[in-house]
């Protein structure tokens, strides 16, 4: 089985559950679930054919050795998420407390009305 | 010489964060915000410096002296020095528009983070350093938006939000994906690589970031939901001009650079483009007219111009490319104009409605004559900014398209003959008087249509070296066609619009969270069976 389908497969899967999914605390973890596919993406790109980790580089031959690159950049990439993660989880927080529901039609529907109320 | 200023590249990133964390020190000082704007002005010098080297020939810098494509690579050619100058140009403005505001020093901290943020966007030539400091914009807005507790409207800002950080994931996995099967992550080197390609192996990647791109700039996935972020009421005036005037862009530039990557390889995505561009400029016109709050009325437009410059971007000549980058530029002038004198409307008679707001003329000569300024340029009058760069956006195209960006043009037209009703009448009563600083960073900006106006064929000249002349016959039956739309669209104004608002129940339309996703996953499925 190869893992870089699999983790396509999950991307698209979180992806479909964003569009089905009725409260926003699912949609965040959705969200967190596309993320977390797309570093599995990237490290599974850095080590295609089974090869080691740059480690030891005197005892492993210099062409059985992964790419470094990938993990350096998802270090970041997951720093980004994480933040980006915990914005919107802040703003949920402040919107449940303030309209007391986590569903999206709901909120929708009394923030809608409120906004009518101000013109 | 060239050598030296490669080397100041990435201070054009760091200056402006340094100043940042100078005003967020010293910030409730007044004289501290005045060296900050020295600061900036210098910093604007420097851009224009840039540009004229960069016109020379392109500047690199190679970060941590690896050879060959592993390091990352700043890059300075034409396009990005242009947007340098123009984000430059624009944060001084913002900054001296807000000089004698009661903002926080967190306010002006990251205003100037977002300059840098957006500035290293310009310069890089890394797909991954791109998807870093596109989140850290983003982030940063976030904030921005946010940042008043009183007026903050939350539900549009985790939309915003959500919506943002799922594009991203598409462009993080089209990356991924390019990095891949080529094994770099400069654009040059994907570049070269994909020469050599199968044509079939470029499409997913290629789908994904396009699917990521057309989200951030307000294409038909996301139609709705960009401008209400826009408008957000809560926000200050300084950074719904930023959104709207700078933000879009981004996308937009990210446009360009992926298209010279791939733009050989799939050549028929231009008539894709040119359908939703052309389908969501006149939803964006359509939807503007419906509106009645004036940031609400420039945040729609915004997309019908968007959608215009994304037009112009895929006719596929290169005076109507040149023509749209212009427009581009052009844009994010007048648009900030707007937006600023909205903001001076709106502490100035505690409203921003169209249909209350009258008497500017009379009362407030100053904001009346630098909206006038900027509704000319973004209209196209003749002898403004809008003119020339529309006039060259159309030069290539084919004469049914010509036809359509009329159209386009003569929707936007209706939306302003609208807008100009707050001209005249009887003026509201003051709730607060605007200060200085405010009028004349407005005017500078109005002014700035009329001039570029007016230097426009020079101004095409320098920046793009295209030896352009307006003919004389081109130039009337552009007049014509001007004052033809004018005349329609006066009397469709006076004979249907100010009668009836039929526009009005599309007033409160917006798509849900879900709805948006599913635009975009529309989006993606469509451009994957397309191509």
């Amino acid at each position: 089985m190869r893992l870089d389908i699999f983790t396509m497969v999950m991307f698209f899967v979180s992806f479909f559950g964003l569009i089905t999914s009725r409260t926003i605390i699912k949609s965040i973890v959705f969200i967190l679930i596309m993320q977390t596919s797309v570093v599995m993406f990237w490290l599974i790109v850095g080590n295609m054919h089974g090869s080691l980790p740059p480690i030891d580089v005197y005892n492993i031959d210099a062409e059985n050795i992964s790419d470094p690159l990938p993990q350096a950049l998802m270090l970041s990439a997951i720093v980004i998420g994480i933040s980006v993660i915990t914005v919107s989880i802040t703003m949920f927080n402040n919107l449940f407390r303030k309209y007391e529901t986590a569903s999206w039609d709901h909120m929708e529907k009394v923030y809608s009305n409120e906004g009518e109320g101000e013109q | 010489m060239i050598d030296l200023i490669s080397q100041l590249l990435p201070f054009f990133v760091i200056v402006p964060i340094i100043i940042a964390v100078f005003l967020y020190v010293f910030s409730s000082k007044q004289m501290a915000r005045k060296v900050a704007i020295l600061f900036q002005a210098a910093f604007v010098v420097f851009a224009f410096l840039l540009l004229r080297q960069s016109l020379e020939g392109e500047l690199l810098l190679n970060v941590g002296q690896y050879a060959g494509f592993l390091g990352i690579i700043l890059r300075a050619d034409y396009l990005a020095a242009i947007f340098v100058l123009l984000t430059s140009v624009i944060f001084l403005m913002l900054a001296i528009y807000s000089l004698n505001n009661d903002n926080t020093s967190l306010y002006w901290f990251l205003i100037f983070i977002l300059e840098g943020a957006i500035v290293g966007l310009f310069l890089t030539r890394d797909f991954f350093n791109f998807f870093v400091l596109v989140e850290v914009s983003t982030v940063v807005v976030t904030i921005l938006l946010m940042y008043d507790v009183k007026r903050r409207n939350m539900f549009t800002g985790i939309k915003f939000v959500m919506i943002n950080i799922v594009a991203m994931q598409f462009y993080l996995f089209g990356v991924g994906y390019l990095y891949m099967i080529t094994g770099a992550l400069d654009m040059v080197a994907i570049y070269y690589a994909t020469q050599e390609m199968d044509r079939a192996q470029l499409v997913l990647p290629y789908v994904l970031v396009m699917t990521s791109i057309a989200a951030k700039t307000s294409m038909l996935p996301t139609l709705t939901f960009l401008p209400k972020v826009n408008s957000m009421l809560g926000a200050h005036t300084p950074v719904a001009a930023i959104i709207s005037g700078l933000q879009i862009k981004i996308g937009v530039y990210m446009f360009i650079r992926v298209q010279t990557v791939f733009g050989g390889v799939f050549p028929e995505a231009r008539q894709l483009f040119l359908v939703v561009a052309i389908v969501s400029a006149f939803a964006g016109v359509v939807l503007a007219l419906a509106q009645k709050e004036i940031r609400l009325v420039l945040a729609y437009s915004t997309m019908a111009q968007v959608s215009l410059i994304m037009i112009g971007l895929n006719i596929g000549g290169l005076y109507s490319f040149t023509g749209a980058v212009f427009h581009i530029l052009n844009h994010a002038i007048f648009k900030v104009a707007l937006f600023m004198a909205a903001g001076m409307i709106a502490h100035r008679y505690g409203t921003g409605d169209i249909t209350k707001v009258r008497g500017l003329f009379r009362h407030s000569p100053v904001i009346a004559i630098s909206t006038a300024l900027a509704v000319l340029g973004m209209v196209g009058m003749p002898l403004f900014n809008g003119f020339v760069s529309k006039y060259f956006l159309a030069y290539d195209a084919p004469l049914y398209l010509e036809w359509i960006i009329n159209v386009i043009n003569l929707g936007t037209m209706l939306v302003f003959v609208r807008f100009s009703a707050m001209f005249f009448g009887r003026p509201n009563a003051v709730i607060s008087e605007s200060d200085s600083a405010r009028q004349i960073s407005t005017f500078v900006m109005g002014a700035a249509c009329l001039v570029i106006g007016v230097g426009g064929v020079w101004i095409m000249r320098f920046l793009f070296g295209l030896d352009v002349e307006f003919t004389a016959a081109e130039v009337a039956e552009k007049c014509a066609i001007f004052l033809g739309s004018l005349v329609i669209a006066l009397l469709v104004y006076r004979l249907v619009l100010a009668k009836h608002e039929i526009f009005i129940r599309l007033r409160g339309f917006d798509l849900s969270f879900k709805m948006l996703c599913a635009s975009i996953g529309v989006f993606f499925g469509g451009f994957l069976l397309f191509l």
